[in-house]
């Protein structure tokens, strides 16, 4: 395997706060917001984060691959979640502690809920509205999503990073693209 | 793993517990965590949970906390005694459903989708913020966002099984309205039960509830027929028979259509599993978009009291969101908590499972340790003595020796006042500390059977704080087998300052003021029944060292 060489792009309307670890080649859209103590993980192939994401504490976000990881818009990582998707598309949510093998792609408006650990045996791309919950049974279950109230949850995504974007740089030093 | 249970006598008429090697006995003893004392002069007894009787506090949702009054949960005959407010359940998941508005049209998306602030409109639905779950897809939509039990309940009236239990409800009224005065009662002569059935015909208006109380009751009467034959009981006559609308073998009928369902299932994600339709009181559709969002059921508080002197016992504060008590007679405030362990054969190079039961050879010495953990503000003195259990055949497969005299246990303080406590430990103490841990020694020595034993295994090992440690042996016979489980009586004598303070204690300790010193000797007794293992038969024993043997050559 090559060494790691580091290449960060961060556009100059995200919000990448200093404490964050970032690892290889590494792209972060406009808008998208990153916070401290997050890790951000282009082992093989590079990361492209896509606009108004946002990365929360602990989230660890790993290319295993040589291809580009893909992460669409509107995307939410909590707190401690590990994502290893080789691709995700746009409005998809990952719970708290929640863990995604790299087998397992993520298309549109996904939800994976807190503390789900999966992991497919083979290539498996979850479908639009798609939620992984924990069940009654301590396993994960399924279910579609009828997209019911997706505009407020949007407006509301877009809120949550807006402010974020107001706060964040208050408190901690901000992380520049090279070219800045 | 040893263990230390309490016996409660509130099953049998003696006090003294049944011989512990019956299997029977086991419902005779409970945890120390799970009793409750009666303080009253005349009683002063241990209570478990089966023996006091129970009655409710009130009745609370446990979602909003809101407290339903009690005369509201039997007039308007709630139904299943659920919250009447806006708590609802996932059927997909059991994650509380909140109430949400609807999106705006599909055709201002484009518009709506740069100005920011979009706001929800009617109509509102329930929807699930773990799993998504939302109730438009079982067609339930609402117009307000409030009251939404009261307007969900016009389409749940004409549900089958809410009619059918309106029908039940009304056959048994007049029965019920007759029960508490006649019948019931009079049939048993037992206290507790007789206090357990009138506790279930005082609140037995709930809905819920008294369809299973009418059952008992109307079983009981008939049962009373059989026994005395020839006359006639009036409960019988007054409980005419209740024909279902529904028959029974009709939900066949409902399944064949879903037989052509599940032929051309292809997810099997869309059957509803047996945990989600479980709580379903009628046959349901196996459809998992079929399910309903359920009521969230009301929880009680409830006043335990003493079968013997109806005095309280617990008594929850009346407000739901707080979790203190008016009255808490816990037996762990009262009588010395026991501990037991057997320490570990030194001898022993492998690894010890703590969860693996303890095991003993027959023909050997084991020392065992008891720690007494005095509750009260009273320093106390201990007696044991161990009840003997009645021989059916031969010899006793072992015996078990403890320290006879008194021992003394320190009053329970406050941790601030221990200082300096350290520092005057006596050097006996000190000794039976050194003693203790020196004692196992013996215990790889089976020779040890023969001889006196040694001084400082049995006796009063440690004392720290409110806690003394003392070391039992256990002596196991030749011919040994079974569990190492006896009964023990302990008799525990203190000085109660104030008689009047121990009575109105409750949660609060600053009640404890002590306004009158007269002194006054106070004895209880009770038994516990203590587990030590199981004793490896010798045979047994012989069996497996030749196989260990086996294996060693092989």
């Amino acid at each position: 395997m090559p060494p790691l060489r580091d290449k960060f792009t961060i556009h100059s309307k995200a919000v990448v706060c200093q404490d964050v670890e970032l690892k290889g080649d590494i792209t972060i859209g406009s808008g998208t917001v990153i916070h401290p103590k997050a890790t951000l993980f282009a082992i093989a192939g590079p990361i492209v984060i896509g606009a108004n994401c946002i990365v929360e504490e602990g989230a660890v976000i790993v290319n295993r691959r040589r291809e580009v990881m893909r992460i669409g818009d509107d995307n939410l990582f909590e707190i401690g979640c590990r994502v290893e998707c080789p691709s995700i598309g746009n409005s998809n949510t990952v719970g708290t502690r929640a863990r995604v093998h790299h087998t397992l792609r993520l298309s549109h408006y996904c939800t994976i809920s807190a503390g789900c650990l999966i992991v497919p045996s083979s290539d498996e791309t979850l479908d639009p509205y798609t939620v992984v919950y924990a069940g009654e049974n301590g396993l994960c279950d399924r279910r579609i999503w009828s997209g019911k109230g997706k505009m407020q949850e949007a407006d509301l995504r877009r809120k949550h990073a807006e402010y974020l974007r107001d706060m964040l740089p208050k408190f901690n030093r901000l992380r520049r693209g090279e070219g800045a | 793993m040893p263990s230390v249970h309490y016996y409660c006598p509130c099953l049998s008429t003696s006090p003294v517990p049944p011989p512990p090697d019956l299997e029977s006995s086991s419902y005779s003893f409970h945890e120390l965590h799970t009793l409750y004392f009666c303080t009253e002069p005349e009683c002063m007894a241990i209570r478990c949970n089966r023996c006091v009787s129970v009655e409710v506090n009130g009745y609370y949702c446990p979602n909003c906390l809101f407290e339903v009054p009690s005369a509201s949960v039997r007039a308007e005959k709630n139904r299943y005694g659920a919250c009447a407010r806006n708590c609802f359940q996932c059927p997909s998941c059991r994650n509380t459903l909140v109430i949400v508005a609807s999106d705006p049209p599909e055709g201002s998306l484009s518009a709506s989708v740069a100005a920011v602030g979009i706001t929800g409109e009617p109509p509102y639905f329930l929807y699930c913020n773990f799993c998504r779950w939302d109730s438009t897809e079982v067609g339930i939509t609402f117009e307000k966002a409030t009251g939404l039990a009261g307007q969900l309940q016009k389409t749940e009236e004409t549900a089958p099984d809410v009619v059918e239990f309106e029908r039940l409800k009304e056959h048994f009224e007049p029965f019920l309205r007759a029960a508490p005065s006649g019948g019931i009662a009079h049939a048993h002569s037992n206290p507790i039960t007789s206090a357990a059935s009138s506790a279930l015909s005082r609140d037995i208006s709930i809905p819920g509830l008294s369809k299973y109380s009418a059952l008992l009751a109307g079983r009981r009467g008939g049962r009373n027929d059989r026994e005395k034959a020839g006359t006639t009981s009036k409960d019988k006559e007054e409980l005419a028979e209740f024909r279902s609308r529904w028959e029974t073998g009709a939900g066949a009928s409902v399944a064949e259509g879903e037989v052509d369902w599940i032929k051309h299932l292809e997810d099997v994600g869309e059957v509803a599993t047996i945990e989600q339709r479980w709580v379903g009181s009628w046959t349901t559709s196996m459809r998992e978009r079929d399910l309903k969002p359920l009521r969230i059921p009301l929880h009680s508080k409830k006043t335990k009291r003493c079968p013997q002197c109806r005095h309280i016992i617990i008594k929850p504060e009346q407000k739901s969101q707080s979790v203190r008590y008016k009255m808490k007679l816990t037996a762990s405030n009262f009588v010395p908590a026991i501990a037991i362990s057997v320490p570990p054969p030194v001898a022993s190079t492998k690894a010890v499972d703590p969860n693996a039961p303890v095991t003993f050879h027959a023909g050997r010495t084991y020392p065992f340790r008891l720690a007494f953990t005095n509750p009260m503000y009273e320093p106390t003195t201990v007696t044991l003595q161990v009840q003997r259990a009645p021989l059916l055949k031969g010899r006793p497969p072992f015996a078990v020796s403890l320290p006879s005299p008194p021992f003394a246990i320190a009053a329970y303080a406050e941790a601030w006042e221990y200082e300096d406590e350290d520092e005057d430990m006596a050097d006996e103490d000190i000794d039976a500390l050194l003693a203790g841990v020196g004692s196992p020694s013996g215990y790889t020595q089976p020779r040890e059977v023969a001889k006196p034993k040694k001084p400082k295994t049995v006796g009063v090992l440690e004392r720290k704080a409110n806690t003394t440690v003392i070391g039992g042996e256990l002596v196991i016979g030749k011919e040994g087998r079974g569990d190492a489980k006896f009964n023990l009586l302990v008799t525990h004598t203190y000085q109660a300052e104030d008689t009047a303070a121990q009575e109105g204690e409750t949660e609060e300790k600053s009640t404890k003021t002590p306004t009158s010193r007269q002194a006054e000797v106070k004895t209880f007794s009770f038994y516990i029944v203590i587990d030590l293992g199981v004793i490896i038969p010798r045979e047994k024993e012989e069996s497996h060292r030749r196989d260990s043997e086996q294996m060693s050559i092989s």
